[in-house]
């Protein structure tokens, strides 16, 4: 055992010990706290558990290396993780949050008034969130399994025993707290390398306002090189794939399960509308951050470790070769490194630059735990969604009415005890690398929930029969785009698998708005419902007439 | 309860919905919009070295964003001042309605 795995392991015991005594503290009671926390959650901290919620493994682990490898190409990741806040923040969340109802697909299976459509909206749920999580289990492996220097599969199992103990016992309340404090974690534990590579290489303490520098002479470099300007647009891919891809990103932000029940943890709309600038706040400092993790890295692999002797590489890549996330052979036998000759996964970038800019063994070891939380943090949440959706919506609300909160809230820790088991067995040999996975889960989201909410909440005349063949042709078409893409080569513009939600967003917008025209209009009920998300809480949309309440009853 | 105007309702919607309008133009051009004219726009260099295209999807956009969201939660609370919302009423109103099942 070196002193690099003790200070790693120390410290990620810390911060665990740190979230399961938080989980534990807050375990949770009732049904409304196991769910939704109360209510209660002010809003900067709901803005850093939305944060926590948000960021996984792929935003951590993958996005700076995504950068990396594709350059401006990447940029597409980080307009479009963070341009879906404004889609919810103003479309969605505080019109749901006045709707008051605990899931998604219980406000779907209410406005539409439709148990077939509150089932399907619960298995989409249960689908999107299970995709997502299969994403954050296999990168919680991989950094358990390097870290520990053990098998990645073994990794993985400890990830699965950790997120269903406390998913399970601590419920919504006791992630939102803790979730606050896996936010501080991670955005430490990310800040503080971009921070100490910024003042080795430009000696600024302020990476966002520096690596710009660096940007503009890796392109020179690339010129020298004869390959394409790390900054060239559309080396990857045509400009309709970006743009299909950052649309995708952005409508399934809006409409992913996990991330809009954390909009009813808040007490109004007006707590709403802020709870989601804070959360881009705090989102934004990683995602500002990221594309100057890249070019560092980038810059250091270019100019420090390239142009080597392939007999005198430093220590650290022996242990990152042997991942087989990192090849660096000697290609044309000159005895030195090229550039070319240097293959790195996007997926080993972030846990490999400390190491690479050697800096320290504590440095590395806060970077293990950063990953940890940010894996942990959203399997936790996406757990929390796939029981909500199946005791909830599906067990209580359909198939047993009359059962008692105590049977309800075994059957939510059981489904999440299994959920997780299901999950963590495929992600011992995951389908596809941790962002495409996560890219399936946000296409498969904007093709299904985003046509379904905006269209709940902004068009009154949409009813159940428009919602039922909008969620099954949007799940169908996206579905269809993916595997067609992915296995059958086949494309449209240059649109591969990741970007197949723009296709999946516009059928099922077709069929929801189609199939309600040809179909009766909802109750005059439910149409007055409609109208009423129009308005903040005082003001109550009855009988055609706004009303305004005094003191604080809806009571005429 | 006291029945207000319909006029009264209709012109909160709509003043809310002129302002959202506006950020989604701007949140539009910034991505999207500079997306659509990278190549002309990576001609422009900024801050020591950033050609433009890249500054906007890796800094620009996400800061515009923040900013948006910020200033739609305060002129948010502005025109409910105007038409005279009470957020204690609010809290009080919501507290009841979340229970109903």
């Amino acid at each position: 055992m070196d002193t690099q795995f003790l200070v790693s392991f120390s410290i990620i015991i810390a911060t665990f010990a740190l979230y399961i005594g938080i989980a534990v503290y807050n375990k949770a009671r009732a049904t409304s706290d196991f769910y939704v926390a109360s209510r209660g959650v002010p809003p900067v901290f709901n803005g850093m558990a939305i944060g926590a919620d948000w960021m996984s493994a792929a935003s951590f682990i993958g996005m700076a290396g995504t950068i990396m490898l594709l350059g401006y190409d990447g940029l597409a990741y980080i307009m479009g993780w963070t341009g879906g806040y404004l889609l919810l923040t103003f479309l969605l969340a505080p019109q749901l949050r006045k709707y008051g109802r605990y899931t998604v697909p219980e406000f779907i299976g209410d406005r539409y008034d439709s148990h077939t459509a509150r089932v399907i909206a619960a298995i989409c749920t249960i689908i999107i969130s299970f995709t997502y999580s299969i994403g954050q289990l296999s990168g919680s492996g991989v950094v358990i399994g390097r870290l520990f220097e053990i098998d990645a599969k073994l990794g993985t199992m400890i990830g699965v025993v950790l997120i269903a103990f406390y998913a399970a016992f601590g419920g919504m309340k006791g992630i939102t707290w803790t979730q606050v404090a896996q936010y501080v974690v991670l955005i430490i534990a990310y800040l503080i390398p971009v921070i100490f590579m910024s003042l080795q290489l430009t000696n600024s303490a302020l990476p966002w306002l520096s690596y710009g520098e660096l940007v503009g002479k890796m392109g020179e470099l690339d010129r020298e090189l004869g390959i394409s300007e790390y900054f060239a647009p559309f080396t990857n891919g045509t400009k309709w794939q970006f743009l299909a891809l950052m649309f995708t990103l952005m409508c399934g932000t809006a409409g992913l399960p996990h991330v809009i029940v954390r909009f009813y943890t808040v007490a109004t709309m007006k707590a709403a509308r802020w709870s989601g600038a804070w959360a881009l706040l705090f989102i934004g400092l990683l995602y500002l951050s990221a594309p100057a993790y890249a070019a560092f890295s980038r810059f250091i692999l270019m100019t420090k470790i390239a142009g080597s002797e392939i007999t005198n590489l430093p220590a650290w890549t022996k242990s990152w070769i042997d991942t087989g996330k990192l090849q660096m052979a000697d290609g044309n036998g000159d005895g030195v490194l090229q550039w070319s000759e240097l293959i790195i996964s996007n997926d080993i970038v972030v846990m490999a630059t400390p190491e690479i800019a050697n800096l320290g063994v504590f440095v590395i070891g806060l970077v293990a735990a950063g990953a940890m939380a940010a894996a942990l943090s959203t399997a936790g949440g996406l757990m929390i969604s796939i029981s909500s959706a199946f005791a909830h919506d599906i067990f209580y609300r359909v198939w047993k009415p009359n059962s008692t909160e105590k049977t309800r809230l075994s059957v939510a820790r059981w489904s999440i005890v299994l959920a997780t088991l299901f999950a963590g067995l495929i992600a011992l040999n995951p389908p596809g690398a941790i962002t495409q996975i996560v890219a399936w889960a946000f296409a498969l989201a904007t093709g299904t929930f985003f046509p379904a909410l905006v269209l709940g909440v902004w068009w009154k005349r949409s009813n159940s029969q428009g919602v039922i063949a909008g969620l099954l042709v949007g799940l169908a078409v996206t579905l269809g785009y993916i595997f067609a893409a992915k296995y059958g080569g086949f494309t449209i513009l240059g649109i591969i698998d990741t970007g197949a939600g723009v296709f999946g967003a516009t059928a099922a917008f077709l069929a929801n708005i189609i199939v309600s025209l040809a179909t009766a209009a909802p109750s005059q009920k439910i149409q007055e419902e409609v109208m009423d998300l129009r308005y903040p809480e005082q003001m109550v949309y009855k009988d055609g007439e706004v009303w305004m309440s005094e003191d604080g009853s809806t009571k005429a | 309860m006291k029945k207000i105007e319909k006029a009264v309702a209709d012109a909160y919607f709509r003043e809310k919905n002129r302002y959202m309008v506006i950020y989604f133009i701007i949140w539009f051009i910034v991505s999207y919009g500079v997306v659509l004219l990278a190549e002309p726009l990576s001609e422009l260099t900024l801050m020591g070295g950033f050609p433009f295209h890249y500054f906007m999807g890796a800094q620009g956009a996400v800061v515009t964003f923040i900013i948006l969201l910020f200033v739609n939660a305060k002129v948010g609370d502005m025109i409910d001042k105007k038409y005279g919302i009470d957020e204690a009423q609010n809290i009080k109103l919501s507290a009841g309605k979340s229970v109903d099942h």
